[in-house]
């Protein structure tokens, strides 16, 4: 079987995005698994590779199908969009979002026709994106704007743990708000379709509690029992394969014991803390219902280091590598076009 | 403490529960203490030959003086004598028997308060069997700040790598941010300053703060009781030299880069501090109360039901929690 080409664009070409990258592709373990394809700009990562003392070499195609795709060689679609001498590392530029930009769209439209299988994408910074007047300025809104979909649903994925999120950017108080029956039962059947789609079709989707000990049977909170109960009854009666609530103290540690295939978190922190506390490095976020596979670190630009060399490709390399395990999976089941 | 070999009060809590098995192992670890159980002594006899520990119980008439020294001795425990309402089947909670688990706590602490004791440590009662009972109950550390008659104490779980407090503990999510007052988060902070530099010995304590909404607020875009309440409690009581970071996003106040120098972690609510707490420490983490005139220590696990008499349960906990009782002192 071929190997999945995995689109990678650079990022911000001030931050560590560049760094990341050309790490990431000096580790064979990458390519035993997949295609890896970056579309940036050469000088950029020519200086990249210069930074982190990498000896790899350079090979710009113009398609996908050009590429070599070998260890000590990086296949690079060369958009020539960054003026070396004005680009300074570590600081906002409307020339770096605006060639940020230009590189997610590039891999967009390549993810589209089905050159490439998925994305993994880079850190962005949302000041840059700003002078550059580009009018999203994060990259979720940009993924649904470029490729006609509303709504993504966002998984976290660390060590085999599989976390969804019933609500994400809004305040606590919100959050308790929108957990209803009605809400929480669209969430159940949106991410075993999400799973379906990753090829995860096996085993039992946890439904996390909102209040402290799942609310001890409406000792303290009766959101528990009066909607996540009867969302998870009614998704069972259903024929989906759903066990909750169960505690934020149990719950996170059963799934990585391997009780669940994924969680689905009440609220931001309640997923966000469960993954990131366990592994800060290789909480991978992949964004489901587009029309193609993407995976994303969860790290920004880090200006603070850029330029240093220093940056840990630890992420870059986790996100190259979900996309990978997940793209055969997707690919077979016809959600994307090749 | 106030003599040479303190004495630590305990309650082995739920008697259905592995409460009595934990509190009968402690008969055979070393500890420098007088330990002082208020239990059935009817109920440890039976869960003792039950579980094949052999152990000799000393019912001792209370309060007994000061100077009389019962140090711990290895295959013994001294008990103060707390009549059961029903005999006691392992796993099958009985509501007649939630009088007799108050009763064992309201003595204990009484003798904290009178300085026949120097601690009150804690075994795992059932919250919802002493509510069906018909006693509003919602934790020991409720239940005790009442019956010291503090307004306000603060819960605090360690391990040997971490320690977080909360600023609300049991009760519902979508009430935390209207009980997250500028009064109450302050009294907390207060509390807690004091007593890590009393209690834990921390002569400058430095806490971490997280904040209550997704990124900490997002300056606002998120929620504003960090704008509102968090920042300016902090910022008043800087100023008073403590030393307080924060508020921080609470999906990465745990990783090690932000714990660096940290002394305690200050949470707004239960589950954004004791899931993580739970994960790195299962079973060796102790419960501790802050704010209470006495000292009181408890383990960080529930009773545990279908543990209890089948020699399974895990005293560990039981057992640190009376080490730092020891060490608090």
């Amino acid at each position: 079987m071929q190997k999945p080409i995995i689109g990678i664009p650079l990022g911000d070409p001030a931050g560590i995005g560049p760094e990341v990258v050309v790490k990431s592709l000096s580790d064979s373990q990458i390519y035993e698994v997949c295609q890896p394809l970056v579309i940036g700009d050469k000088n950029v990562l020519a200086q990249a590779l210069t930074i982190c003392q990498l000896p790899a070499n350079l090979h710009l195609v113009k398609t996908p199908f050009e590429g070599q795709y070998t260890l000590g060689t990086i296949d690079l679609i060369d958009l020539q969009n960054i003026d070396m001498s004005k680009l300074q590392k570590g600081t906002v530029q409307a020339m770096c979002g605006k060639a940020a930009y230009e590189y997610i769209e590039k891999s967009v439209q390549l993810a589209m026709s089905g050159a490439v299988t998925a994305i993994a994408t880079t850190p962005i910074n949302k000041e840059s994106l700003k002078a550059a007047h580009i009018k999203h300025i994060g990259h979720t809104e940009m993924l649904e704007e470029l490729s006609g979909t509303t709504d993504p649903l966002t998984m976290f994925e660390v060590r085999g743990m599989r976390v969804f999120f019933l609500s994400r950017h809004v305040s606590l108080r919100q959050a308790c708000d929108l957990v209803t029956k009605e809400k929480v039962l669209e969430y159940i059947i949106r991410c075993t379709e999400a799973l379906r789609k990753l090829g995860v079709t096996q085993g039992t989707l946890a439904v996390a509690g909102l209040n402290p000990h799942s609310g001890e049977h409406g000792l303290f909170g009766n959101e528990e029992v009066l909607e996540v109960e009867p969302a998870v009854q009614e998704a069972q009666k259903r024929g989906y394969q759903v066990v909750g609530p169960i505690g934020a103290d149990s719950v996170f540690h059963l799934a990585l014991m391997g009780h669940y295939n994924a969680v689905l978190s009440l609220y931001h922190d309640q997923g966000h803390i469960a993954t990131k506390t366990l592994d800060f490095e290789r909480t991978i976020a992949i964004t489901n219902g587009l029309p193609f596979l993407r995976t994303s670190v969860d790290h920004g630009t880090a200006f603070d280091i850029a330029g240093k060399g220093v940056a840990s490709a630890v992420s870059m390399t986790e996100a190259i590598l979900l996309a990978a395990k997940y793209s055969p999976h997707f690919d077979t089941l016809g959600t994307s076009i090749r | 403490m106030s003599t040479t070999l303190p004495r630590i009060a305990l309650t082995p809590g739920e008697p259905a529960g592995v409460g009595p098995d934990i509190t009968l192992q402690l008969a055979h670890r070393p500890l420098a203490a007088q330990l002082i159980v208020f239990a059935d002594p009817e109920l440890l006899a039976q869960r003792a030959a039950l579980l094949g520990i052999s152990v000799s119980l000393h019912v001792i008439s209370w309060p007994l003086a000061r100077k009389e020294l019962i140090p711990h001795q290895i295959g013994c425990l001294n008990v103060v004598p707390i009549p059961l309402a029903q005999p006691v089947t392992c796993g099958k909670l009985q509501s007649a028997n939630a009088a007799y688990v108050l009763e064992t706590l309201k003595q204990a602490c009484q003798a904290c308060l009178d300085k026949h004791t120097d601690a009150l440590v804690t075994a795992p009662v059932h919250k919802g069997i002493i509510n069906e009972a018909g006693f509003p109950f919602t934790g020991h550390t409720e239940f005790l700040a009442h019956q010291t008659g503090v307004s306000q104490v603060v819960m605090m779980l360690a391990t040997d790598t971490l320690r977080v407090a909360l600023v609300t503990t049991h009760l519902p999510l979508s009430q935390v941010s209207a009980t997250i007052t500028p009064t109450r988060l302050e009294t907390v902070i207060r509390i807690l300053h004091a007593d890590l530099q009393s209690r834990l010995h921390i002569p400058h304590p430095h806490i971490l703060v997280c904040g209550l909404n997704p990124h900490a607020g997002e300056g606002g875009h998120l929620g504003r009781e960090e704008l509102l309440t968090i920042i300016p409690v902090l910022d008043k009581l800087r100023q008073e030299g403590m030393q307080l970071v924060g508020p921080v996003p609470a999906d990465t106040a745990f990783t090690t880069n932000s714990l660096t120098g940290i002394d305690v972690v200050l949470t707004m609510y239960h589950d954004q501090g004791l899931p993580v707490l739970k994960q790195q420490g299962f079973g060796e983490a102790v419960n501790i109360t802050l704010g209470l005139p006495i000292i009181r220590t408890s383990v960080d696990h529930g009773t545990a039901l279908e543990l209890a008499g089948t020699g399974r349960a895990k005293g560990g906990s039981l057992y640190r929690a009376v080490q730092m009782a020891l060490k608090m002192g």
